[in-house]
């Protein structure tokens, strides 16, 4: 993966990727030196962000920045567009804070140092991939990317080491394989109807037809099994709800919305016009929505209703595809717009929510929600940042959910596809109905009291931080979309 | 000081409060104290200045893109700044009575930190000056008002949120859904840009109709119209200070206040009732006042019978805004002042009773005039303004409903006016006698169920003098409507500069 | 090249898999996958991929061979997993996975049948293509057949490792040898063969831990 890239921008190209590479270097010192405090951790990694602000800041002046590398003969792409660039910024603040929660968590629990290390470098192996995976324009780097992601994903499971952890991470270790193999077979016949695998040439090249569709299936399979889309969301919940804190934070903020991305980015390239299919991704989602929402209303631990939570709200994603297939340009943007505002609220406050969830658990000792009684006296920072990133979830304003929402409601109107509208008011209210549901049990007053343990107080902090930035991302929302609108749409 | 600032100065101090809050710890009662009695003065300061200003032709508004053609618009306007002022000054007796009130009891913090925050959101809403904006804010006071409502704890007090929660994010999503609707039917539509749907063309009517009934819904539901008014009464659980926020400063208010804008600033009086919407609305605020009486009159517990009864005593606000007209709505405009003045005494009032003699039914009132006689004359002053007798401001509202209802050609409304000031009569007149005629604990007949002597007063200093400021208030707005700045008089200058045809 | 030089080790190649995938005895299970492997790697030769046939039989053949026998517990540690795979499993989870196999196959048989039948392959035709793209779905139905019928992990692993390498065959039959192709090919070994190590890690740990080789109480369907 590192062999220097060959640019006609050379600085911005430099700067890009020693912003993708830098991460598993500090992740191997880190290794080598396990991190004690918070600080030292956000210090070390700021200049990440930074440079992603630059690079953000020189695509909104000179537009898109694109450019290729050739290792052995090969011929690999790369583009950096608002989106991506955002994205990008979007994965480094998240890592960055989970990194610092990271540390937290680990004094918290007592963990060995020896034993958590191995956590560092696979997280600076997480950032390349997600990085490469934004900026990535062929098929062959996404697959590198995507399967760096998953692998080092997977290792960050094991990390508690429990049978629990072990017996969910193998699951999801068997899963994330067969679907990489299904991508790679929908590469193969992209390939070998084209000679092509980057995405440009593809646009260009591919027309419309049953081996098309099939390729686009199978890379679907894929990308679905991948992101938890139901019904291919088994693995999530068990994975979430026995890994470490800030694993699971990461994973269900960025690790599931990767393969989404590239779903969406092929599919606007390969078949855009497929109405129907676009339809039953749609039909997925609602699903999706549904019984995410009815399982985590159902669910009796903390971190299962949050692990629910994420399969539904990847639902809210879905919606995009029928919205954006042979819909008018109006409506296309509003619901591109919508999309993009969803993940990253998302992401945001789905971070921000398993902090909170880890922290309440942690500190009372008990998972159940009936345990979680007192809480509101005891650990109101905790829950306070657990209600603001629900406020996020639910979609009630100010919130990125709230606007993204909107989005959605106008673009669905707009369509004409009032069955959306329908699913977008049911769903708020399921997620209603389960983040309700904690703060009851959170209220309760008359309950047996627990010691509750201190937490060092940046643990807290942190999840707060991003469950803010998810509130303000929604009335601030226009810098972000202005960008995503230069980018161009799909 | 410009008018952007003042305006988010004002905005911010309830913000900032709540922030604050948060951050202090439980025990800091003084430090609490100090800076909610402080940010309710600088607020009500902000306030009267800006009347002040807007009386003089200032404006202000400020205003930021959200999204490509929708933006967060908050502006003071003669409507809006009048809320503000109802609820900025009604926060700060509430915020006196709320300390005293949680003296001693467990989660002051988070009480006071929602508090605020449901303070603020009641000033956003006043302030907005789209739909949007009012939405933000709107939902927002769903989200600060659901913690005071489960404030105790207990399960009683749980399943009355539960129910909050179910009634308000329903009609919240109805709202929004609306609000979407209505935005890609015309755009944007800042509040007084009547224009926009009145041009939109005849074909559009029986969309804008089913749009006005599904957002007048969005509203009732705060509003407690029947029969969305199923979760007013069960939130009586909740702390006295809470009621008096849900019935008389924010949540009910915001209902009402949200309806007033749907008609007069977005669709427009006249487009509505060339629509025919105004019936509607006029049977829909009958239909309330005479259930909501009733329901009052069948109560044998003193909160109750006064949530039911602001049930019924809300929806002459809307009533009014039913009878077009230039009366009609001045009945409106100034019934949501003077509502807010006389029931947040009473349940000031009824707080005191329970909280110094443990008085929650009614017939444990018998003789309370003698031990509370202060409390007693505020209960009383707020009964008789309920009922509408001269001199408390609510026989102005009545009036000018009664006078409306001729001027807009539906007399029939007269004979609700009556029929529900005598069922008015009738539920709080027993009160009074029970209060002031009947020989109680002091004349030594029985006992209270439980005397607790909070203060050197016949009651907590803190409790007392809200209760009595308000009540005075309710007089004084009555006997002064002729001055400038009274209620009134505001509401005739909000309505015949704005919108009358 | 003869027919016979050809037939013979495409035989084998459809042979060793199915040998391996059906041996319930697990150390021969793994020794016909490494066979396997390596033919694997012969054929890459022929094909003109002199690097990829190394890398096969360094990755595929070598590296995975000792992860497996690693996962089994036959490479110098104390605690064995049985050599025999008793496990059967629960009628009720196999619907879903039997569908969800099939899908795939028909998707891709019809894609492969599409694709021959219109001529719309970008690389000219070969001779080695028929051969190559039947060998490479008959390994990818056994592949399948087993990953959906199996419940021993390690015999998943096998599976998943066979199904690979017939997605590999497709892949050059396909696209011909193009430096895509053996790129492709060549991050799907790597993937392959970290993913197996993790496996026979986890493996062995799960077994240290409760004694069990299976995914007890597995949801969903499974592709």
């Amino acid at each position: 993966m590192s062999a220097p890239p060959e640019a006609s921008l050379p600085l911005e190209a430099a700067v890009l990727w020693l912003a993708l590479l830098a991460p598993p270097l500090l992740g191997l010192v880190a290794w080598r030196f396990p991190p004690r405090r918070m600080l030292l951790v956000l210090l070390a990694g700021a200049s990440l962000p930074l440079a992603t602000l630059w690079l953000l800041h020189r695509v909104a002046s000179g537009g898109l920045l694109e450019g290729t590398w050739s290792p052995g003969g090969l011929v690999l792409h790369w583009r950096l567009d608002g989106l991506a660039g955002l994205l990008l910024l979007l994965t480094q603040l998240l890592l960055l804070a989970s990194a610092a929660h990271a540390v937290g968590h680990r004094r918290a629990t007592a963990l060995d140092e020896r034993a958590f290390a191995g956590f560092w470098p696979l997280l600076g192996g997480l950032a390349t991939a997600l990085g490469l995976i934004w900026v990535a324009a062929d098929l062959l780097t996404l697959y590198a990317a995507l399967e760096l992601m998953g692998l080092t994903a997977v290792g960050m499971m094991l990390l508690p080491g429990t049978g629990d952890a072990l017996v969910a991470g193998m699951r999801y270790l068997l899963y994330a394989l067969v679907g990489s193999l299904a991508w790679l077979l929908g590469v193969a016949l992209l390939l070998g109807a084209t000679g092509r695998l980057d995405l440009a040439g593809l646009e260009a090249t591919t027309e419309p037809g049953a081996v098309t569709g099939i390729a686009m299936a199978l890379l679907a399979a894929g990308l679905l099994l991948k992101a938890a889309i139901f019904p291919l969301h088994g693995w999530l919940v068990p994975v979430h709800a026995s890994a470490f804190t800030p694993v699971s934070a990461l994973h269900g903020a960025l690790v599931v919305k990767a393969s989404f991305f590239i779903l969406i980015q092929l599919w606007q390239r390969l078949v855009p016009e497929a109405v129907a299919a676009a339809w039953l991704l749609g039909g997925l989602g609602t699903l999706a929505i549904l019984w995410g929402g009815l399982q985590a209303w159902r669910a009796s631990e903390l971190k299962q209703v949050v692990a629910w939570s994420t399969v539904g709200q990847l639902g809210y994603l879905m919606l995009a595809f029928p919205l954006l297939a042979g819909t008018s340009a109006a409506v296309a943007t509003l619901a591109w717009q919508a999309t993009w505002l969803q993940l990253a609220g998302h992401a945001l406050a789905k971070a921000a929510m398993f902090m909170a969830a880890g922290n309440l658990v942690l500190s009372v000792g008990q998972s159940r929600l009936a345990d979680l009684a007192g809480t509101s006296r005891q650990l109101p920072l905790s829950l306070m940042t657990f209600g603001l990133a629900s406020v996020t979830l639910m979609g009630l304003p100010p919130s990125a959910g709230f606007t993204a929402k909107w989005l959605l409601l106008q673009a669905a109107i707009l369509a004409g596809q009032w069955p959306w509208v329908i699913v977008l008011v049911a769903g708020t209210l399921l997620t209603a109905a389960y983040v309700f549901r904690v703060f009851r049990c959170a209220f309760v007053e008359d309950a047996p009291r627990h010691d509750f343990r201190p937490l060092p107080a940046g643990m807290d902090l942190i999840a707060l931080l991003l469950a803010l930035a998810s509130l303000a991302l929604g009335l601030g929302a226009e810098w972000p979309l202005a960008l995503l609108r230069e980018g161009g749409l799909p | 000081m410009s008018g952007a600032l003042i305006l988010l100065a004002t905005l911010g101090t309830s913000l900032l409060a709540a922030v604050m809050i948060f951050l202090l710890p439980e025990r800091a009662f003084r430090a609490r104290t100090g800076l909610n009695l402080g940010a309710a003065l600088i607020k009500l300061g902000l306030v009267a200045w800006m009347v002040w200003g807007l009386s003089h032709g200032r404006e202000y508004a400020v205003e930021f893109p959200v999204l490509e053609g929708l933006p967060f618009v908050l502006r003071a306007d003669a409507l809006g700044i009048m809320f503000a002022g109802l609820s900025s000054l009604l926060w700060l007796l509430t915020t006196v009575y709320a300390i005293g009130y949680l003296e001693d009891s467990p989660n002051r913090k988070r009480f006071f930190g929602f508090f605020s925050l449901c303070v603020a959101s009641t000033l956003g809403i006043s302030l907005a000056g789209n739909l949007f904006t009012l939405l933000v804010f709107y939902e927002l006071l769903t989200l600060s008002t659901y913690p005071l409502v489960v404030h105790r704890g207990t399960s009683k007090a749980l399943a009355a949120g539960k129910v909050y929660l179910r009634y308000t994010l329903v009609a919240g999503l109805g709202l929004m859904v609306g609000m979407v609707t209505l935005h890609v039917l015309a755009g944007d539509i800042r509040f007084g840009e009547r224009e926009i749907l009145a041009e939109l063309g005849s074909g559009r009517q029986p969309l804008l109709v089913g749009l006005f009934w599904v957002l007048i819904a969005g509203f009732g539901v705060k509003a407690a119209l029947v029969p969305l008014h199923g979760w007013l009464p069960r939130a009586m659980v909740a702390p006295a200070p809470v009621s008096a926020l849900l019935h008389a400063v924010a949540v009910v208010k915001a209902g009402a206040f949200g309806i007033v804008r749907l008609v007069y600033d977005v669709y427009g009086i006249e487009l509505s009732d060339s629509l025919g919407l105004l019936n509607g609305l006029v049977a829909v605020a009958s239909v309330t006042i005479l259930y909501g009486s009733l329901r009052a009159l069948a109560q044998q517990e003193l909160k109750p019978r006064l949530a039911y009864s602001t049930v019924s005593q809300v929806s002459y606000i809307v009533l009014g805004i039913g009878l077009f007209g230039p009366l009609g709505t001045i009945a409106a405009l100034s019934h949501l002042l003077h509502q807010g003045l006389m029931k947040v005494t009473l349940f000031f009032c009824a707080g005191n009773y329970a909280e110094e003699l443990g008085i929650h039914r009614i017939d444990e009132l018998d003789g309370a005039g003698r031990r509370m006689p202060l409390t007693s004359m505020a209960f009383t002053v707020g009964a008789l303004g309920m009922i509408g007798l001269p001199p408390v401001v609510g026989f102005l509202s009545k009036w000018y409903l009664g006078t409306g209802a001729i001027q807009a050609g539906m007399p029939w409304v007269i004979a609700v006016l009556v029929a529900s000031s005598l069922l008015n009569a009738a539920y709080f007149l027993p009160i009074l006698g029970r209060l002031w005629f009947r020989p109680g604990p002091d004349h030594g007949v029985g006992e209270w169920p439980e005397e607790r002597r909070l203060g050197r007063l016949e009651t907590h200093a803190w409790l007392l003098v809200p209760a009595v400021v308000t009540a005075l208030f309710s007089l004084m707005a009555g006997m002064l409507a002729g001055m400038p700045f009274s209620p009134l008089e505001w509401a005739t200058r909000v309505a015949s500069a704005e919108y009358l045809p | 090249m003869s027919l016979s030089g050809e037939l013979l080790p495409a035989g084998l190649l459809v042979i060793l898999p199915a040998a391996c995938l059906l041996d319930r005895y697990l150390p021969r299970a793994c020794l016909a996958f490494i066979a396997f492997a390596l033919l694997m790697a012969l054929a890459w030769w022929r094909l003109g991929a002199p690097w990829l046939a190394l890398a096969e039989a360094v990755l595929g053949a070598l590296l995975t061979g000792m992860a497996l026998f690693h996962g089994l517990g036959s490479l110098g540690s104390r605690s064995r997993l049985p050599s025999r795979d008793h496990e059967t499993r629960p009628r009720h989870q196999a619907i879903a996975r039997w569908l969800a196999a099939l899908a795939w196959l028909a998707l891709a048989a019809g894609a492969i049948w599409g694709l021959l039948g219109a001529g719309e392959l970008s690389v000219p035709s070969e001779v080695m293509r028929r051969p190559l793209l039947i060998a490479g779905l008959a390994i990818m139905v056994m592949g399948l057949w087993a990953f959906a019928h199996h419940h021993h992990l390690l015999r998943r692993l096998l599976a998943f490792n066979v199904l690979g390498s017939g997605v590999f065959l497709l892949l050059i039959g396909l696209a011909g040898q193009l430096v895509e192709v053996q790129g492709l090919i060549l991050v799907g070994l790597v993937v392959a063969l970290v993913g197996s190590v993790l496996g026979a890690v986890l493996l062995r740990r799960l077994h240290a831990l409760d004694g069990r080789v299976t995914l007890d109480g597995g949801a969903g369907d499974d592709r």
